[in-house]
């Protein structure tokens, strides 16, 4: 009785545990190894196998990998309908991850070795670097999801997204007050910073964490620190200025994060389509 | 100390109701109860919840009473404190409390905010989507260009162009379009012309290109062998092939003997190379095992597997074809001539010293004073007796009445006969003086000789020890009259392989030839294997200053008949011209 109680502890930690581990070592790497099997085999192919006249894609070794990479580029796409689907069946979305990630990188090997280093202008190498764009952003993904979730933790300092909305908020109020005593044109630069969107900026002022056109770092530059008055509101800008660089910095990381998934997804389906010209075409131009 | 407490409220208007209050005490309590100096009648709000205080710094100090935090300034905390030159904003449930100086007092002023239902619409702000496209509306953007533009347009073109049967000069080009991106790499230098017209080639939609469409331009190509024994001769495939040809052939594919699968295009703007040595000896190196009738024999390295030559030679006078010497034998060439080489290549012997004396040669004779190449560099041009050997075996029968020199015509025994009666019959010094017979105009002249001299005359040259058997052999006709035995010699003695003797021009003629010593025209004069592999292995020999790696195309073609393939000048397989009409057809289908 104690043994089987014993056992039954350990499949839990062991389950309780696998739910820890990411998916990068899902299964002690199962999925590296598979991807660097098919990596070398691929490569010991291409130099073992005689392809005459030379090897490329028309080869029956080139047809063979060409037919290896489609079916793993339709697979590995799948993972954005796969992961949409949450029903019950004995299926991980962790391996179908991990998978996606070590096997589309074999892709590089498997790919480059179908077209047998013959690369030009035209809709076969299209489909080669849009898979091979692809490949990269996804490299990319990785990378970021395994080192800046860290960094955008320490940015909110225990404080919630909505919190540092809210915190801005409570900061514009007082601003709002405190500036019923100044002049015309401080009062002007007071509410261009209180109007202007907490969002302002586009993807490439996310991306470098640079706001050029300010409206709260051009008010705290216009404003005279003569009257009491004025020093308040300057001090209340400054607190202003350090709540949107907290809410910045986090908009940066988000966006170092996310910024991927927008050339990573169009880019795929991209490449599902020359992946249909280069298959017809080759056929349609025997 | 002074608090100035401010509430502000709305009607149900909208009417802002100011109310003002003045507390003189050292600190504030708020709360739920109502004996709080701010009460504030919320639930969410404890009924002790904040106290705020002049700290020792000068600052206020603001504390929770009890275990609920309050909001400072938008963060939740538990204490805090508001420095009284910026002021601070405490949050108690809906209740916002801004702390600031006025002048000495202390002004707290008090609102009620409505909950905030925008917020969570307010957080999609930090993701990264709301300042990009959407990723859907990409995908389907870019995969419909790449769909139109790569496939759709050039099949529709395609389907939609008037098909021409063939257009090899590009009269029609871009009737497909965009079908540039199609290509898989630039044709070779001989198709450049075809670049921008695919459909020439590819004529139609998932066809493989055919070997009619091929031969529609190159016709005039030989094959190596029937099909069916290239076919039998070929060595089996790789699984891997095999099952690619059987998917192939099943698809319409022309099979692994049809002309694409050894020519593939679009390798780059290259000269079509030759096959390589391996392309050859698959199929040649047992071929015996395969085609067991074959009279070929076994091939696959020059320097180590290569039949001995095989040169094409008349085997007996007047034969109508060469025949090719058996592997290895020592062929006795019958030509019908009497040539001596030595005689005529020893420096110190007659002939030099003819040949010195005379001005068209100044000094010995060399080997191209009679033999000179053909503009194929590969054969020789056919010696003529005229030009080669007249210089010294002189065919002079007198004095022309020009003052020149009248001689016999070569190359035909009639011909010699005639001239030979011209000489009986010439004009001869007069005997007497000039006189006209009466009732007759003209100089009177007679022959008083016997008709039969010319006859002697040319009889007596024909046979042994007359003019023209100094080179010639006598022989008798069907009639049993004297008459020269015809001259046969091939065109060419190695048929099937090209010699180029433009590329050995750095040896001497004697290295391999050995005309210096051969004593008679009966020598065939054609070097053996060995000799050509002082210099010559195979493709995979080492390359030396001496040795030459020698792949099969560097002697042989595949398509038959066809020139040498050359890195340079005309066409891989073009058709050679035909070969003249030479003496020895001549003589050999005079003398049947």
């Amino acid at each position: 009785m104690a043994s089987a109680a014993k056992n039954r502890f350990k499949q839990d930690e062991k389950r309780r545990d696998s739910d820890h581990v990411s998916f990068l070592k899902h299964r002690k790497f199962r999925w590296l190894w598979i991807a660097l099997a098919l990596s070398a085999a691929t490569i010991a192919g291409y130099a073992l196998i005689d392809q005459q006249p030379r090897p490329n894609g028309g080869t029956w070794y080139g047809y063979t990998l060409g037919t290896i990479g489609l079916a793993l580029i339709v697979w590995l796409s799948l993972l954005g309908v796969r992961k949409r689907r949450i029903n019950p069946g004995a299926w991980s979305l962790k391996a179908w991850t991990s998978a996606h990630v070590y096997l589309g990188c074999s892709l590089v090997v498997v790919g480059t070795l179908h077209t047998g280093f013959q690369i030009g202008w035209n809709v076969h190498t299209l489909a080669y670097v849009l898979m091979l764009l692809v490949i990269a952003t996804g490299i990319y993904g990785v990378v970021v999801y395994a080192t800046l979730p860290a960094s955008l933790s320490a940015n909110r300092r225990e404080m919630t997204r909505a919190q540092m909305l809210e915190a801005l908020t409570a900061i514009d109020r007082q601003l709002e007050s405190a500036a019923q005593p100044l002049g015309r044109d401080e009062a002007d630069l007071v509410i261009a910073a209180l109007e202007q969107d907490t969002f302002h900026g586009g993807a490439l002022a996310r991306l470098t964490g640079r706001y050029p056109r300010c409206a709260t770092a051009r008010a705290l530059r216009g404003m005279d620190s003569g009257s009491e008055a004025a020093t308040r509101v300057t001090a209340l800008l400054e607190k202003r200025r350090n709540q949107l660089a907290q809410i910045r910095g986090a908009l940066r990381i988000r966006a170092l994060l996310e910024v991927w998934l927008f050339v990573h997804i169009p880019l795929t389906i991209a490449l599902i389509a020359a992946l249909a010209a280069h298959v017809i075409s080759v056929f349609y131009y025997w | 100390m002074t608090f100035l407490i401010r509430t502000i409220d709305f009607t149900a208007a909208g009417r802002e109701i100011i109310r003002d209050r003045v507390l003189d005490q050292t600190s504030l309590t708020i709360g739920r109860a109502a004996e709080n100096d701010i009460h504030l009648p919320d639930l969410a709000v404890e009924q002790r919840h904040v106290r705020i205080e002049l700290a020792a710094d000068g600052n206020l100090a603001v504390t929770a009473l009890g275990t609920l935090g309050f909001g400072l300034d938008g963060r939740t905390v538990s204490e805090g404190a508001i420095s009284l030159s910026t002021g601070g904003e405490i949050a108690l449930g809906a209740a916002r409390l801004a702390v600031a100086r006025e002048g000495e007092a202390i002004l707290v002023t008090i609102r009620q905010v409505a909950t905030d239902e925008g917020a969570g619409d307010a957080l999609r702000g930090f993701a990264l989507a709301s300042v990009l496209p959407n990723k859907r509306a990409m995908s389907w953007l870019l995969a419909a260009a790449i769909l139109v533009l790569l496939l759709m347009v050039p099949v529709a073109s395609h389907l939609l162009r008037t098909p021409v049967k063939n257009d090899p000069k590009g009269e029609t080009p871009g009737q497909v379009v965009l079908d540039a991106a199609w290509t898989t790499g630039a044709l070779s230098l001989k198709h450049r012309s075809l670049e921008d017209n695919c459909e020439s080639c590819h004529v139609n939609a998932f066809e493989s290109v055919t070997d009619t469409t091929c031969l529609s331009c190159h016709a005039d190509t030989g094959d190596h062998a029937a099909m069916p024994r290239l076919a039998k001769g070929s060595p089996p495939l790789s699984p891997g092939d095999a099952i690619q040809w059987r998917i192939g052939t099943a698809l319409g594919k022309e099979g692994p003997l049809g002309c694409v699968s050894c020519h593939s295009e679009h390798e780059g703007q290259v000269r079509t190379a030759a096959g390589g040595e391996a392309f050859c000896s698959d199929c040649h190196d047992k071929l015996d095992t395969r085609l067991t009738d074959t009279k070929l024999a076994n091939a696959h390295d020059f320097g180590k597997a290569h039949p001995q030559f095989r040169p094409a030679y008349f085997a007996s006078f007047g034969a109508a074809q060469p025949v090719r010497a058996a592997p290895g034998a020592k062929p006795v060439e019958r030509s019908g001539l009497k040539f001596p080489h030595d005689v005529h290549m020893d420096a110190r012997g007659g002939a030099a010293r003819m040949a010195v004396s005379l001005s068209r040669y100044g000094q010995p004779l060399e080997c191209k004073d009679c033999h000179s190449l053909q503009a194929d560099k590969i054969g020789f041009k056919e010696v003529k007796m005229e030009d080669s050997c007249e210089g010294c075996h002189s065919l002079v029968s007198g004095r022309s009445a020009g003052g020149g020199f009248s001689k016999l015509r070569h190359g035909d025994v009639k011909d010699l006969a005639e001239d030979l009666a011209r000489i009986s019959s010439g004009p001869r010094a007069p005997v007497a003086p000039r006189r006209i017979r009466p009732g007759q105009s003209g100089t009177y002249r007679a022959d008083f000789g016997r008709p039969v001299r010319a006859y002697i005359g040319l009889s007596n040259a024909l046979s042994a020890g007359g003019i023209c058997t100094e080179c010639h052999l006598p022989t008798r006709g069907p009639t049993g009259q004297a008459d020269l035995m015809p001259v046969n010699l091939p065109d060419r003695f190695l048929t099937s392989g090209f010699f180029s003797h433009d590329a050995h021009k750095k040896e001497k003629c004697t290295d391999c030839h050995a005309a210096d010593t051969s004593k008679a025209a009966s020598d065939l004069l054609i070097p053996d294997l060995k000799s050509c592999r002082d210099c010559h292995l195979g493709a995979t020999a080492v390359k030396t200053k001496t040795i030459v790696p020698s792949d099969c195309a560097m002697c042989h073609a595949y398509h038959l008949p066809s020139g040498q393939w050359q890195p340079k000048g005309s066409a891989p397989h073009y058709k050679p011209p035909p070969v003249k009409t030479t003496v020895a057809a001549i003589a050999a289908k005079a003398k049947p």
